[in-house]
């Protein structure tokens, strides 16, 4: 890029990069001022302690404190819990579903998007109400399993600790797997058709066209999901305090719900509550570094 | 035309400002349609009698997110965003007070304290000053279906003066002549813990404020307690409030336990009118342990930044705080026990209450609110019942009654360094 540069008349270039930079700069203001401001204002935070707006400067006081923090420890677990094993069965149904509806010779293929896409346009808040009430102990679930004879007493499905997460995870698929489908969807039109086709002709089944054709030629794609659903679940928030409140105990509470909590629910700490904001922070950073070097090097 | 049409507009424009000079509005913050808000909109018509140009305005607002909403503004300083008036958990009042020195109007010698029980005060004062006209009684009692204790074989007076054990041996036959749940609270047994502590005399926190756990008798029978109710089987562990209250409603669950709040919501099923009864809690088995608590109970208060502070606490003054027959009036259809010590005397305290039977419900529950040990409320209430309820989690799941208590002793001072 530099080298390129360098070629041309120092004069133009500095004209051009001067017009460049004008129209970027509605985009630039509203970027540092919505999110670098707060960042670095949240970051000031972190390093106060105190309750409500007595707040005074200690250091690192606040992520000194963490380590000890048993309430955090066991949001981090939780939160990592959903992590491993919610985003892998998404991705992997995101990309089985996409592979199959972009398949030209099914019936009512629009019809299908649609109706798994359909659950994004859900908000987050009614989605976790009706997964809660699906699950209660007279709720749907119970109700069908009792009447087929299958169970004699109603699972506690919210009330249990292991269940509960498994319930949060299936809301979470339902909600998000269609979105990522999408993401493949759009990928897929990108790949020639007659690369199938000459696959087929060679006698590829169609595993192996999956397998062989389409993975690595969705691989940014699947990428970018990755990160983004990285993101997206070390921050998760509603389901759990919709549903569970981060019970039982503390058994399903994310690191979200937990900054919550004590920035509203109880004595407010911002100061803390801000010092664990920058460690999904830095924990997002890592992973999504982590998955581009990953990404990358299979190429 | 322009001309009369412009005219017309500053007309309209004059004739709204003029009545915006002579009207009020005084906007509340509440949050129960059967109960709180139904006796804010009762004082409102007292109140228009008194001074015509105030209007009161309630929304509902939960009461949890009263609290996000108020520490949002507090913080942010954006205080023009609160209600004139609010309606606060007494369990919240010293944190607000503390967290936020200065921003609720102090209403010494605008109300009459004197008229009101000396414990609920208490729970909004700070640095010597008072912060809020105390509303309803949070005085619990054990509300049951009759009709289920009658197929077991029992009565109400089986129920009464009695302890847990005894309450886990009554459940247990009416889970098995019924085939309902004796009892349904929330998961967590949160509620439980609050109420168990108290009744036998104990808080989370002793007399200097310091947390008080894990060599607390009070809590160690409580969490027994809890643990032996649920493995009893007779509980109905509710997932959220709307399965709460519906278990009792529908008749899954024969009782509920509970600050006498609750009364707004069990007599919504109209169809088990003369099937409930009101008696006495069962108590903790050991030395001053009592059949009485309270759970709940909430105060009003006024932001320090409405602009009409005055006429807020003049009109809660003039009606909760002064009106005999205010009370008498929303006695009767919501249950709210007043913590208004004059209106105890009224003649709506001695009807008898036709959902429970022909009795004398409130009568009974004013002699029991005498009896509630008066503990101290800390600022940290919700913390410690956090931590107590995640060391009951933690028996549940096999570990020991002493080692769990000494992680949430632990884990409450961590909070509170």
């Amino acid at each position: 890029m530099t080298t390129h540069a360098a070629r041309k008349p120092a004069g133009l270039e500095r004209k051009t990069a001067r017009k460049g930079w004008l129209f970027i700069m509605p985009a630039v203001i509203l970027i540092v001022m919505m999110s670098f401001y707060p960042m670095v204002e949240a970051f000031l935070l972190s390093l106060q302690t105190g309750t409500g707006n007595n707040l005074t400067y200690k250091g690192f006081a606040n992520y000194e404190r963490l380590p000890k923090d048993n309430t955090y420890a066991a949001a981090l677990g939780n939160t990592f819990f959903y992590l491993i094993v919610q985003v892998p069965i998404m991705l992997l149904a995101a990309l089985v579903l996409a592979a199959m509806l972009n398949d030209r010779r099914l019936m009512f293929r629009g019809f299908y998007r649609t109706m798994i896409f359909l659950p994004v346009a859900t908000s987050l808040v009614s989605c976790s109400m009706i997964f809660l009430q699906l699950f209660t102990s007279n709720g749907l679930i119970n109700s069908l399993l009792l009447n087929w004879g299958w169970i004699t007493e109603p699972i506690p499905f919210l009330t249990n600790a292991v269940y509960a997460r498994i319930v949060i995870v299936v809301t979470m698929l339902w909600r998000w797997t269609g979105y990522n489908m999408v993401f493949y969807l759009a990928g897929l039109q990108n790949i020639d058709s007659q690369v199938y086709e000459a696959a087929r002709i060679d006698g590829a089944s169609a595993a192996q066209q999956f397998r062989k054709i389409t993975v690595p030629l969705l691989r940014p794609i699947i990428l970018f999901t990755t990160v983004l659903s990285t993101n997206g679940t070390l921050q998760l928030f509603d389901e759990v305090r919709i549903m569970t409140e981060g019970g039982p105990g503390t058994g399903t509470a994310t690191l979200s719900f937990y900054i919550y909590r004590i920035t509203f629910e109880r004595v407010p700490r911002f100061g803390y509550a801000a010092a664990m904001s920058f460690t999904i922070f830095v924990m997002v950073a890592v992973l999504a570094f982590i998955q581009m070097k990953v990404g990358e090097s299979k190429q | 035309m322009k001309k009369l049409f412009a005219l017309l507009l500053t007309l309209a424009l004059l004739l709204g400002a003029v009545g915006a000079l002579a009207e009020t509005t005084i906007t509340v913050w509440c949050w129960d349609p059967t109960f709180n808000i139904y006796a804010m909109n009762e004082a409102a018509k007292v109140y228009k009698e008194i001074n015509p140009d105030v209007t009161i305005k309630v929304e509902e607002v939960l009461s949890a997110d009263c609290e996000t909403r108020q520490t949002a503004a507090l913080s942010s300083g954006q205080t023009d965003s609160l209600p004139d008036i609010v309606l606060m958990q007494d369990n919240s009042g010293r944190r607000f007070l503390d967290t936020y020195p200065g921003a609720y109007f102090p209403m010494d010698g605008l109300v009459d304290y004197d008229n009101f029980a000396s414990y609920k005060i208490d729970k909004f004062t700070s640095d010597g000053k008072r912060y809020a006209v105390p509303f309803d009684n949070g005085v619990a009692a054990t509300f049951v279906r009759t009709d289920y204790l009658e197929q077991a074989g029992f009565t109400l007076a089986d129920l009464t003066d009695i302890t847990w054990d005894r309450f886990i041996e009554i459940g247990l036959k009416v889970k098995e002549a019924t085939g309902q749940f004796m009892l349904v609270t929330q998961a967590g047994y949160a509620d439980f813990v609050s109420m168990m502590t108290q009744s036998a005399d104990f808080w989370f926190f002793d007399e200097e404020g310091k947390p008080n756990i894990n060599n607390n008798p009070a809590v160690k029978a409580m969490v027994e307690t809890i643990v032996k109710l649920h493995n009893s089987g007779i509980v109905k562990e509710a997932v959220d409030w709307t399965e709460y209250i519906a278990s009792f409603n529908n008749g899954t669950a024969g009782s509920t336990i509970q600050g006498c709040w609750i009364i707004g919501s069990i007599v919504l099923a109209e169809d088990q009118a003369g099937k409930w009864g009101v008696t006495n809690i069962p108590r903790l088995d050991i030395e001053g342990g009592v059949n009485y608590s309270s759970q709940g109970g909430s105060s009003w208060v006024v932001p320090a930044s409405s602009k009409n502070k005055e006429i807020a606490v003049d009109f809660l003054s003039k009606t909760f705080g002064a009106s005999v027959d205010f009370y008498q009036t929303i006695l009767q259809s919501s249950g709210a026990i007043a913590t208004y010590l004059p209106a105890a005397g009224g003649p709506a305290y001695a009807e008898p209450h036709p959902f429970f039977g022909g009795q004398k419900v409130f009568e009974d529950l004013m002699s029991y609110s005498d009896k509630v040990p008066l503990v101290k409320y800390g600022v940290y209430n919700y913390e410690a019942r956090d931590e107590i309820v995640n060391a009951i989690e933690a028996v549940f799941n096999g570990a020991t009654v002493e080692a769990a208590l000494n992680d949430a002793q632990s884990a409450i001072e961590f909070i509170m360094e």
